[in-house]
């Protein structure tokens, strides 16, 4: 790093100090960490011999991977992964390096420059960046050719190096600001749902390469190639095919991207450590008007149906949890019937997923509450209330996912060109939702429990068996409850000319899941009636 | 030992009740007639089993034993009567706080039956006489506990209710919110409403109140006006100790090294 800003009068070091002093610190807390007990040693120690073994492993697979037609395409894809790595891994690991929480180092007295030059030195310690190095150096081995090229690889290995550590210097940053704050808190909850959401696309994106081959990297690999840090083995690879014009250009970018992550990372961090934190902001902050809410409850039924409507369907966006529930039911619902429609393996029977999902949302309403359920039980005073707000949820519920089932199952019936099928299936859709809806009501009812409202559990310590059983019972019971439908579709499909009246099923489960999810609400009000201190109590250990 | 005898005009009359957890007695077996139109407090140390009492008293948690009516009908019986008739600020509960200050109101009025421009005409005295309206559009998320216990009031108010029940109204609060409060609460009874309300604050409680019930280890230890309860000591504070029998500890020999300012 350059000599800068500082002082000359000391003649050999021209910022004094503080980057031994950060690294020295680094290293201690690397030790210390290894001293507090013999099974964290064991832990830290055998952890770090299965690194260096898989880093070992991959090393040689990537030279043994020099010559292949797609290696490029693999490497540069691989580089892009261990960067978006460094940049989620402080958002999840926020405790794991304690240099990474500038806010420590507060109350020195320190200017930005050196510290930032001081904490991207210690960063650079551990076992994380030596298996990044690993990693670097054995992609730009598999894919250079020539010396330009390796001159070019090494000088790239540096730069995308050191922008790993400043990604997560940068996010690790930013994050303390979020953490400071209820909005940030709320994303934090949200933040888990990414992994799930994004595992499953993980998932299917695996299933197709397995299906087809390597050459399916090529497109997202021209991409990336041009996005740091990738850019820098991309630079390598154009340099072995001689484009030196392409490869200059591509190894200018991988230059920039840590120059401007380092000059954003210090300008996050002077602000963070000489601004108020976030939560006393917070108190600053005034909102504006209520947007979208009266439009929304003019278009509500009265009484108490529009209410406990409009306060449902305000909690799917506002309350973190609550939203972070629909999103992943949503994309779920979605990703299995269409995801395998694209792939052609699926069937148009998957579509009903979207709508056995999102009947899930009906299930433990009152723990969705928390504790603010005592508000609603002061409110309830007959079977006739407890009906009412039942049905005022079932209803809220039903304006998001009757119009997302209908549209899932038209969109893989499109995908899979099968549209005779596509009444028996919305059907059997309707039906499904029916018996989720009934079920959860009075699931709801018989088997409450608490939600917490910080971290990510979703149970209550000691009422998991609870929450278990009622979601497992319901489910099963919901599909014994479909039995009548169900066997309709398989009867109609199996005799002959049974195509010509399986149209019929789409009414026939429209009005079989109505009645069902009346039925259970019926049974579900008196009990819910009855037992409001109950209730209240087993939602309020979160 | 006094007891208000007045049972023709009793908002809550409690018989007999009783609350276990575990082995853990919370409320064992008190009586209680709280006269109508009176400013109550029922006082004790922690631990004594006043939100306990306040919850059962509310319809909030199951009793195991005794019965409670409250302006004459029973609480368990004939819910309908009661909950339309008392309004609660309970403790340790949560509010919905993903809704703002406005919206929150507006929600449980209307859940009571309330027509909806009486909810939002009241809603918004409410919110201008508590000091809120500034704040009415903030999420309650991002309340302070003297804003939350301000909110938590307006709905307990919202429905004009006979008998107001609050736990720990002041606890967290500052001494404006708590001032504020205090004028509200004033002028409800001075209207002729009945407002039951916990604390372990005697001061307070002292310059509130007009009857009080005091309560220690799950029993009531004295009732009736503050005049009665007070007898012969010099405070509801010292009568209190002497109550529940935690006058007598010494503490002033075993620190006899505190202070002085010599610093070994």
């Amino acid at each position: 790093m350059s000599a800068d800003s500082a002082p000359r009068a000391h003649h050999s070091d021209p910022a004094p100090g503080i980057t031994p002093v950060v690294v020295r610190l680094k290293l201690s807390l690397l030790r210390n960490g290894l001293k507090q007990s013999a099974g964290r040693r064991a832990a830290y120690i055998g952890s770090a011999v299965a690194v260096l073994l898989f880093t070992a492993l991959l090393l040689i697979g990537l030279i043994a991977l020099r010559g292949h037609a797609h290696a490029a395409s693999l490497v540069v894809l691989l580089v892009a992964v261990l960067a978006a790595g460094w940049a989620v891994m402080p958002l999840f690991f926020p405790g794991g390096d304690e240099t990474l929480d500038p806010t420590r180092l507060v109350m020195l007295p320190l200017r930005p420059r050196p510290l930032v030059r001081a904490l991207l030195a210690a960063s650079l310690i551990g076992i994380g960046p030596l298996f990044t190095v690993c990693v670097l150096a054995g992609s730009v081995v598999s894919v250079a050719h020539g010396p330009v090229a390796y001159v070019v690889g090494v000088v790239g290995v540096v730069l995308a190096l050191l922008m790993c550590v400043a990604l997560a210097r940068t996010v690790a940053v930013a994050n303390v600001r979020l953490l400071t704050s209820r909005k940030g808190r709320d994303l934090a909850v949200l933040s888990g749902l990414v992994v799930a959401v994004g595992a499953q696309v993980v998932n299917f994106g695996v299933q197709r390469l397995g299906t087809s081959g390597l050459a399916q990297l090529d497109g997202p690999a021209d991409v990336l190639q041009w996005v740091p840090p990738a850019s820098a083995i991309g630079a390598a690879d154009s340099a072995s095919e001689g484009a030196y014009g392409t490869a200059a250009l591509q190894l200018a970018l991988t230059a920039l991207a840590p120059a401007a992550l380092i000059a954003l990372w210090s300008r996050h961090l002077t602000r963070l450590m000489t601004a108020p934190d976030g939560s006393t902001l917070q108190a600053a902050d005034t909102r504006s008007g209520e947007r979208k809410s009266a439009g929304l409850s003019r278009l509500l039924p009265p009484g108490r149906t529009g209410t406990v409507m409009e306060r449902s369907l305000r909690y799917v966006w506002r309350d973190p949890k609550t939203k972070a529930a629909w999103v992943t039911s949503l994309a779920i619902g979605l990703i299995v019937p269409v995801f395998n429609a694209l792939q052609g393996t699926g069937s148009l029977y998957f579509a009903c997923f979207a709508a056995g999902m999102l009947g899930v949302q009906m299930y433990n309403q009152f723990g969705q509450d928390t504790s603010a359920f005592w508000l609603v039980a002061m409110t309830i005073s007959s079977t006739r209330d407890a009906y009412v707000e039942l049905r005022a949820r079932a209803l809220a519920l039903l304006v998001i996912t009757l119009p997302y089932a209908v549209l899932v199952t038209v969109l893989t019936t499109a995908l899979l060109d099968d549209w005779p099928k596509l009444p028996e299936v919305l059907g059997l859709s309707f039906a499904l939702l029916g018996a989720m809806l009934a079920t959860g009501a009075w699931t709801s009812a018989r088997f409450p429990y608490s939600i917490p409202q910080e971290g990510y559990k979703n149970v209550a310590p000691g009422q998991a068996g609870l929450a278990f059983m009622a979601i497992l019972g319901g489910m099963v019971s919901a599909a014994l409850l479909c039995a009548p439908v169900i066997a309709g579709t398989i009867w109609l499909n199996v005799s002959d000319g049974g195509d010509r009246w399986s149209w019929l099923l789409l009414p026939v489960g429209a009005v079989y899941g109505a009645a069902i999810t009346v039925g259970g609400l019926r049974l579900a009000a008196p009990r819910t009636a009855r037992q409001l201190p109950e209730i209240l109590l087993a939602v309020s250990k979160g | 030992m006094t007891s208000g005898a007045v049972t023709g005009s009793a908002a809550v009359r409690v018989r007999g009740l009783w609350k276990r957890f575990g082995q853990q007695v919370a409320v064992a077996g008190i009586d209680l007639d709280l006269p109508a139109g009176k400013f109550i407090g029922l006082v004790g140390p922690n631990g004594a089993g006043k939100t306990t009492t306040l919850s059962m008293v509310t319809g909030l948690l199951r009793p195991d034993q005794g019965s409670v009516e409250v302006v004459g009908h029973d609480v368990w019986r004939d819910p309908v009567e009661v909950k339309a008739r008392i309004g609660v600020l309970p403790e340790g509960l949560r509010l919905f706080e993903r809704l703002s200050g406005r919206e929150l109101l507006a929600y449980s009025g209307r859940l009571r039956g309330l027509p909806g421009a009486e909810v939002d005409k009241r809603a918004a005295q409410l919110l201008d006489v508590l000091d809120l309206a500034g704040a009415q559009h903030k999420l309650v998320v991002d309340y302070s506990t003297g804003m939350r216990k301000k909110i938590g009031l307006a709905t307990a108010l919202l429905h004009n209710p006979e008998v107001l029940f609050l736990d720990e109204p002041f606890e967290g609060v500052d001494p404006v919110s708590a001032q504020t409060i205090r004028g509200v609460l004033e002028r409800f009874t001075a209207s002729g409403a009945t407002i039951v309300f916990s604390s372990h604050v005697m001061e307070l409680v002292e310059s509130l109140c007009d009857w009080v019930a005091v309560m220690a280890a799950g029993r009531i230890r004295a009732q009736g006006t503050l005049a009665e309860v007070r007898g012969d000591a010099p405070s509801l504070q010292r009568a209190f100790l002497e109550l529940v029998g935690a006058h007598s500890r010494d503490t002033g020999s075993h620190l006899d090294w505190l202070g002085g300012g010599t610093a070994r």
